[in-house]
């Protein structure tokens, strides 16, 4: 195999991974602060990003067609869209279920992903068909001796990490952070210390919803297409992602990220006459891997929740 | 001013842990406090007052003021704060965040960070260990920053739940030793314990707590020669 075509290889890993990434950590951050799997969590980021894309259309529409202008506005109007979802989920359908098994929380996420999913389908319209996603970045590319790195892949890449840079600053820098952090570890002594429950595990879950909403609309960008069924695969991936990793822990939902990717590209590359099944191997060894170590790479114990 | 009525509450934690019908008051000023074997309720109060197990029925009131079935946030807001049963630290956590922890409501950072040079000149070992994970620190070194952390917000009552529990003797006679310097602050402390004789020593009031009902109540020289109290433990 020549050098070219590993670093395309590599090139789409890292941008795979860094989208996989984002949706996984807000796995992470929900099971941090209440212990639950909100399993809506991909259909919520795809009705993020159909909000983003009829923004797109309704701004087409009013004749503001700056490319820069519609990517921010759309990133704007999709995170904004999901965080709010997010946490209207938590408030209405997670945190009531509290004392519930937390199979039972698990279960009514699962079915109202499902309600969502179906509700696009049938009820955007021509829901049941995909959208051409805009091509809101510059489609330039920089050829590297066989291989042309793609300028929207690199400022993809670019945006995410930071997004992740800067989710991990804020959980560890600043009081929304701190809170964050105590209410996972013990939420009844965070109230003691005068930190508003309610607030903090709505924040998270706008949080942790919102950034997967960037994961969202990366991925329209990245295949220039949406479709009702994508947040099925992304948030299973995520899902998967966070578990691998060690749930609960941030860092592990972005190695587990990474890794996923990392698995589907390698998938893609020994199987060149099968791409089609690169999901089945990733998941494949993702199964492996938990055989080997059930609770994930890194251990809620051995590190720092949240 | 930093009065705590409590007014016919009644109140259940778990099973073994409820309240029937208690009234008792937290003079301001003073170390107020409340004895009783396990399970004999002392828990369920606390509870209470935070706002983590609102009562069924009954009041209870800070400086006057309803405050039955508020968030426990809103509760804290009222100058309240508290040294947990069994510490509670944020083992992930360090020293220093713990702290930080237990100003959240301070919004003035210099005054968070005067109190917390309080802290580590009443703790020395505290300052030596401060970048440390709580969950690593032994348990007298806890029961420090669980103390330090009750005082950062600069508390007017101070709910303190069996803090001598789990401790060696040194440390809990050390550990009443802060309770008293706390009041001399001018912080009211409401106390509860299990350790009658070492309380009764440094409050100025206490109640007698068992099966859920006060069955006595008195200054606390009185009170050490009551033979209810002796009852409550022991009949």
């Amino acid at each position: 195999m020549d050098l070219g075509l590993i670093a395309q290889f590599l090139a789409n890993g890292i941008v795979l991974g860094t989208m996989y990434a984002l949706v996984a950590v807000g796995f992470t951050l929900f099971f941090g602060v209440l212990d639950v799997i909100k399993f809506s969590h991909g259909d919520v980021l795809m009705l993020g990003t159909f909000a983003g894309f009829t923004v797109w259309l309704g701004l087409e529409a009013v004749g503001i067609i700056n490319p820069w202008l519609q990517l921010v506005v759309v990133l704007i109007a999709s995170m904004v869209v999901t965080a709010a979802v997010g946490a209207a989920i938590a408030k209405w359908l997670v945190l009531p279920l509290k004392k519930a098994p937390p199979l039972n929380t698990l279960l009514v996420t699962l079915m109202l992903g499902t309600a969502i999913r179906e509700a696009v389908r049938l009820f955007y319209p021509d829901g049941s068909n995909p959208k051409a996603f805009p091509a809101l970045l510059p489609d330039a590319s920089i050829d590297l001796g066989g291989f042309a790195l793609r300028a929207d892949s690199v400022i993809l890449v670019v945006a995410g990490l930071l997004l992740i840079a800067g989710l991990n600053m804020m959980l560890n820098r600043t009081r929304l952070g701190l809170a964050i952090r105590a209410v996972a570890q013990d939420e009844e002594t965070a109230q003691i210390m005068g930190i508003n429950y309610m607030l903090v595990v709505l924040a998270t879950f706008a949080i942790g919803s919102g950034v997967a909403a960037f994961a969202g609309v990366m991925n329209g960008l990245y295949y220039n297409e949406i479709n009702f069924g994508m947040g099925l695969l992304l948030g299973l991936i995520g899902f998967s992602a966070a578990i691998v990793g060690g749930l609960g822990n941030l860092y592990g939902a972005i190695l587990g990220g990474f890794l996923f990717a990392g698995l589907q590209v390698v998938g893609s590359a020994l199987l060149p006459f099968a791409s089609a099944y690169k999901d089945v191997f990733a998941f494949a060894v993702v199964i492996a891997i938990m055989a080997w170590k059930p609770t994930g790479l890194i251990p809620e114990r051995a590190s720092e929740r949240v | 001013m930093a009065r705590i009525e409590i007014n016919g509450v009644r109140a259940a934690y778990d099973k073994a842990d409820v309240l029937h019908d208690i009234s008792l008051t937290v003079e301001p000023g003073r170390i107020t406090c409340l004895l009783g074997s396990n399970g004999a309720g002392k828990s369920t109060l606390i509870r209470a007052i935070l706002g983590l197990t609102p009562p069924h029925t009954g009041k209870i009131l800070v400086d006057g003021e309803d405050v039955t079935g508020l968030p426990t946030h809103r509760i804290i807001a009222r100058g309240i704060a508290a040294i947990p049963e069994g510490r509670k630290m944020f083992p992930k956590l360090t020293v220093t965040e713990n702290l930080r922890l237990g100003a959240f409501q301070v919004k003035d950072e210099r005054k968070i960070r005067d109190r917390m040079d309080h802290v580590f000149t009443t703790f020395p070992r505290l300052a030596e260990r401060r970048d440390q994970l709580a969950g690593t620190m032994s348990g007298g070194e806890q029961a420090m920053v669980s103390i330090g952390r009750g005082l950062m917000g600069g508390p007017k009552i101070l709910l303190i739940d069996e803090p001598s529990l789990g401790l060696s003797p040194l440390y809990v006679k050390e550990n009443f030793k802060i309770i008293e310097a706390i009041r001399e602050q001018g912080i009211t402390v409401f106390l509860v314990e299990q350790n009658v004789r070492q309380t009764l020593a440094i409050a100025d009031y206490g109640y007698v707590l068992s099966g859920g009902k006060l069955v006595a109540e008195g200054a606390a020289d009185a009170l050490a020669k009551d033979s209810a109290v002796h009852e409550a433990y022991f009949g």
